[in-house]
């Protein structure tokens, strides 16, 4: 389903070229739960930021459904995305203006569905999670966890075929993360391609399959199976 | 979406009060102000635009060469009209002629002194649109003996009684009957009455066929397709056939537009109401500076503002935001912020409209149903919108998200620059405001206080505009001057600062052009009363029997204008072409004195004793002015006993000439205030902004041994900056725009060095106040508790 291709990403300091992502080729197929891991500041993150789009890398191609995404015009590449792609991050990254109702149909807003449409999905998704009793609520009235669930039900809400997760459990305690990460599980078993980036070898231990970066460059690829 | 956009600004409205509060509250003035404004632009620019033909009225003026000057009058002889509309037949649909007048106007036991009496022809009411709620205006006038009255007038007199049918005196001789009602004339009318009475009553008068009775205004209106420019072209004839021959002067004719009247400087003698493009041109300037003013400060805390909405925008954007959506949403955010204080303005306007008009010293009706008000308001709404959420929601969407999730932006200089310029830019307006206000009121002071030349102090004026008062002067002078409370009382033309007509001598011995001289007539006591100082030769004497027919006093300017030093003047022998069949004897010249106002320079003038009484000038002496008021209000009633008695003090008299720019320091002053408001709401706001960003600075610094002054000179100077770059831009600045205003004056106030220090010390203290209030807040908080919020 996505491919990257001789994907290079740096920043200049003073006059060296630092590279944060090296030749980095990798390949994610339908149904995949994949775990990317490495120390800090390996280039997990911005790995993840370009596999969402919200990041372009210096140089490299990235396919996605067979579409080579650069190639596209901003219009076409902004529908691919927040058609196929989903993602939960570290931080959570709730509007903190919006109640929980709002802060899930933000993503439908952008994608011009119907009021009575967004009502049914966004019903849904609040009745999956069990946060019914909570959709009036304003994030800061939340715990992490919380929090989290809604910033998951958000990225959700649009059916996504690619949930992209930074660091999902992060901020919360284990608790909290067990849960996140079974959700993780069962969403991944309900056939969501998922890729999320951890430190946590227990956590990736949920994925199927495990990525580690080391200064820019995967190390080696395993498979679990 | 939209309400989702909605729901979010108003929930950000209410979690950033301080911000709201202050871009809600600046907003509304300013729009308030821009309003009040607008009204009275928009009252300026309508002016007679409500008669239905008034593309094809004009005004008839007669245009004179004078020192070299194109001088228009507006007032014409009753003769005009008949031979205008013979002589055109082609051109000329009608024409009414419209004579100002006074009188006294009774009904049974009551009576009134009429100020505003015109006797217009019989179509006056076909041609102009005012309405009438009862009669018709094709007969209203036809017969002599009918009068129509506004309905205010009408009140007056009849109250409730239906006054159609009866009867009014004017003068205690001729009866009227009233024939028709006309609505009140609108505010934006440049005639205004409030009886019109037939001018048929003196067709038979002797005065009404000659051509140099110059006494009243012509309108004419022509057809539609007359070329108005080959017709006046044709005046030139016109006016050598039926005027230049008998004077043998050389006067023309010209047009002017109805809807052009109102702003045409006409001179001080055109009765009619008159407005200065000027003023409307600096009102105008004024409400576009307080708007700009407030939109500065919406745009600079939004922008201020844009980092902690960083993350919103980010988030929006990986959630699949495109650019044009988040600038809506921006845009749209500050529209909704502008309707707000549009409405809360539309609510204040209502309640400080009152206050307003007698600012102005007149009413603005109606603006509630004016559409363009509502215009107005719409064009408001969109341009503030626009403007002041337009560089913000550019600013914001232009962020990329990962930078603004990681929250690492670098907003940083670029936008701290841009809020410095706009500051800057917002300070120069309000010192420039300032030092307008500060130097209009100087020079106010100065004319109020300057020495005019002559006494103006505890002195009466009292017009002798009856017939009863004019024919009994002598005897009321002598009375007056019997009273042992009153000093001297002198019968003349006109008051300083009133009626001073131009003209034409001959001087004996200076062959060649005739001299331009303004005039007044006078009897001997002119020089006493007004305490005017001899410079050569002597006063008028009833020593000199000869004196009120054969000598004239002139002034030192009128010395010069002869050639000759005051000493050298008495002797010379001069005529008034048109009043004097035989040459007067110079027998004193006079000092210089004001009597005009202090905007004309101080013209060659001459005090002849020819018979012209309007006014009486009473010099009270020393002590109770209200015992002397009460002798001469004896002495009036004695002659005059139904006319109301009437006085007013020369030297108020004298500073009516001034009203109108007494009101626009006042104006001014208030606009100058709004806008030093705005701005420092804005600097308010900026500073407490700062102060919350650098919370964790300052409890770092102190935790490290700063002080508080410190801090607060740390967090001051930083804002206080742009302010001084602003003041200093405005002197300059301030210094043209007052020297240019001040140019209208011919007397005028220097432009001290201490008024620009005062008005740019005034801002700077001003701001220095506003932003200190917030950092000494934030340098005193205890440090432990902003550290532990991080």
């Amino acid at each position: 389903m996505i491919q990257l291709k001789h994907i290079f990403h740096w920043v200049n300091q003073g006059g060296k070229r630092v590279f944060i992502l090296k030749d980095i080729n990798m390949e994610v197929n339908e149904g995949e739960f994949i775990s990317v891991m490495g120390a800090s500041g390996s280039g997990k993150s911005t790995l993840l930021h370009i596999l969402g789009t919200i990041q372009e890398p210096n140089e490299g191609d990235y396919f996605l459904k067979g579409e080579s995404v650069y190639q596209l015009k901003e219009k076409q590449r902004s529908l691919l995305m927040k058609q196929n792609i989903g993602i939960v991050f570290q931080a959570y990254h709730l509007i903190d203006e919006l109640t929980v109702y709002e802060n899930i149909e933000t993503p439908l807003l952008y994608l011009n569905i119907p009021a009575s449409e967004r009502k049914a999905r966004v019903a849904e998704m609040l009745d999956k999670f069990q946060i019914v009793g909570k959709k009036d609520l304003f994030p800061s009235q939340l715990s992490g966890g919380q929090q989290q669930i809604v910033g998951i039900a958000r990225a959700l809400i649009i059916e996504p075929t690619l949930l992209l997760a930074d660091e999902p459990t992060g901020n919360l305690n284990s608790k909290q993360g067990e849960e996140i990460m079974n959700i993780f599980k069962e969403l991944n078993q309900e056939g969501v391609t998922i890729v999320q980036v951890t430190h946590s070898e227990k956590n990736a231990a949920y994925g199927t399959r495990i990525i580690t970066l080391s200064d820019g460059q995967i190390e080696h690829a395993k498979n679990d199976q | 979406m939209f309400k989702n956009y909605l729901l979010l600004a108003l929930r950000n409205l209410k979690k950033q009060k301080v911000f709201s509060i202050i871009n809600i509250a600046g907003l509304t003035v300013g729009i308030l102000s821009c309003l009040m404004i607008f009204l009275f632009v928009q009252n300026e620019f309508s002016y007679d635009n409500f008669h239905e033909n008034g593309n094809n009225i004009y005004r008839v003026m007669r245009v004179a060469e004078r020192n070299g000057n194109r001088e228009t009058i507006p007032y014409l002889s009753p003769p005009y009209a008949t031979a205008i509309k013979n002589d055109y037949p082609d051109a000329v649909k009608t024409a009414v002629r419209v004579m100002p007048a006074g009188g006294l106007v009774s009904y049974e036991n009551v009576a009134f002194n009429e100020k505003e009496i015109y006797f217009t022809d019989a179509d006056f009411f076909s041609l102009f649109d005012f309405k009438l709620t009862a009669g018709d205006k094709k007969t209203v006038l036809q017969n002599p003996g009918s009068v129509v009255l506004t309905e205010t007038a009408a009140k007056k007199y009849f109250g409730k009684q239906d006054p159609i049918g009866k009867v009014l005196i004017l003068d205690k001789e001729l009866q009227l009957k009233v024939t028709g009602v006309a609505k009140d004339i609108p505010t934006n009318s440049h005639l205004n009455f409030d009886l019109v009475v037939p001018i048929s009553n003196y067709s038979n008068s002797d005065w009404f066929r000659e051509w140099n009775n110059n006494n009243l205004f012509t309108y004419v209106q022509l057809n539609p397709k007359t070329d108005v420019d080959k017709l006046t072209g044709s005046f030139t004839a016109f006016m050598d056939k039926y005027v230049n021959e008998e004077t043998g002067e050389k006067t023309g004719l010209d047009l002017s537009r109805l809807e052009d009247i109102y702003f045409e400087s006409a001179g001080p003698w055109d009765q009619v109401k008159h407005g200065n493009l000027n003023v409307v041109y600096i009102f105008m300037s004024i409400a576009f500076l307080i708007l700009f003013i407030a939109c500065i400060n919406f745009m600079n805390l939004s922008t201020a503002r844009a980092t902690e909405r960083s993350k919103e925008v980010g988030l929006r954007k990986v959630l699949g935001a495109v650019r044009r959506q988040l600038v809506f949403q921006f845009i749209g955010e500050s529209i909704l912020l502008a309707a707000i204080s549009c409405l809360l303005a539309l609510g204040l306007l209502q309640f400080f409209m009152p206050a307003f008009n007698s600012l102005l010293g007149y009413e603005l009706q109606g603006y509630w149903k004016n559409p363009n008000l509502y215009v107005f308001i719409a064009v408001i709404i969109v341009v503030i919108g626009l403007l002041a959420g337009s560089y913000p929601a550019f600013l914001l969407s232009s962020f990329s998200p990962v930078e603004s999730l990681k929250g690492k932006l670098r907003l940083g200089t670029g936008g701290a620059f841009f809020r410095k310029v706009l500051v800057v830019f917002q300070f120069s307006c309000t010192v420039l405001l300032i030092i307008g206000m500060m130097i209009i009121g100087s020079q106010m002071n100065y004319v109020r206080t300057k020495n005019l030349g002559f006494d103006k102090e505890r002195s009466v004026v009292v017009k002798l505009d009856n017939n009863e008062i004019w024919t009994g002067m002598n005897r009321f002078k002598q009375q007056l001057q019997n009273n042992p409370s009153i000093e001297n009382v002198s019968l003349m033309s006109g008051a300083p600062g009133g009626f001073h007509d131009s003209f034409t001598f001959q001087v004996e011995g200076m062959p060649g052009d005739d001299l331009q001289f303004r005039t007044v007539f006078a009897d001997f006591e002119y020089v006493r009363t007004l305490g005017l100082k001899i410079l050569a030769g002597r006063d008028f004497s009833p020593a000199f029997p000869t004196d009120s027919g054969q000598a004239v006093l002139i002034n030192r300017a009128a010395a010069v204008k002869l050639g000759v030093t005051p000493e050298k003047a008495p002797g010379m022998r001069l005529r008034n072409t048109m009043r004097d069949s035989v040459s007067r004897t110079v027998v004193g010249v006079v000092e210089n004195f004001h009597f005009l106002s202090l905007r004309e320079t101080i013209e060659p003038m001459v005090i002849s004793g020819s018979m012209d009484r309007r006014v009486a000038v009473i010099k009270l002496k020393n002590g109770d002015p209200g015992q002397a008021i009460n002798a001469i209000k004896k002495a009036y009633t004695g002659i005059a006993p139904v006319y109301p008695f009437e006085f007013e003090f020369l030297d108020q008299q004298f500073d009516h000439q001034y009203q109108t720019d007494q009101r626009q320091q006042y104006i001014l002053s208030g606009f100058s205030a709004i806008a030093i408001f705005i701005a420092c709401l804005g600097l308010f706001g900026l500073a407490s902004y700062t102060a919350v960003r650098r919370t964790k600075e300052i409890g770092v610094r102190k935790v490290l041994g700063s002080s508080t002054q410190n801090i607060v000179i740390l967090l001051s100077k930083d804002l206080l900056k742009p302010v001084l770059l602003g003041t200093l831009i405005a002197i300059p600045l301030g210094y043209a725009a007052m020297y240019q205003w001040l140019q209208s004056f011919a007397y005028r106030t220097s432009l001290h060095w201490w008024v620009f220090a005062v008005a740019a010390i005034t801002a700077v203290l001003i701001a220095l106040i506003t932003v200190s209030f917030q950092a000494v807040k934030a340098a005193t908080a205890n440090p432990v508790k902003s550290l532990r919020t991080e």
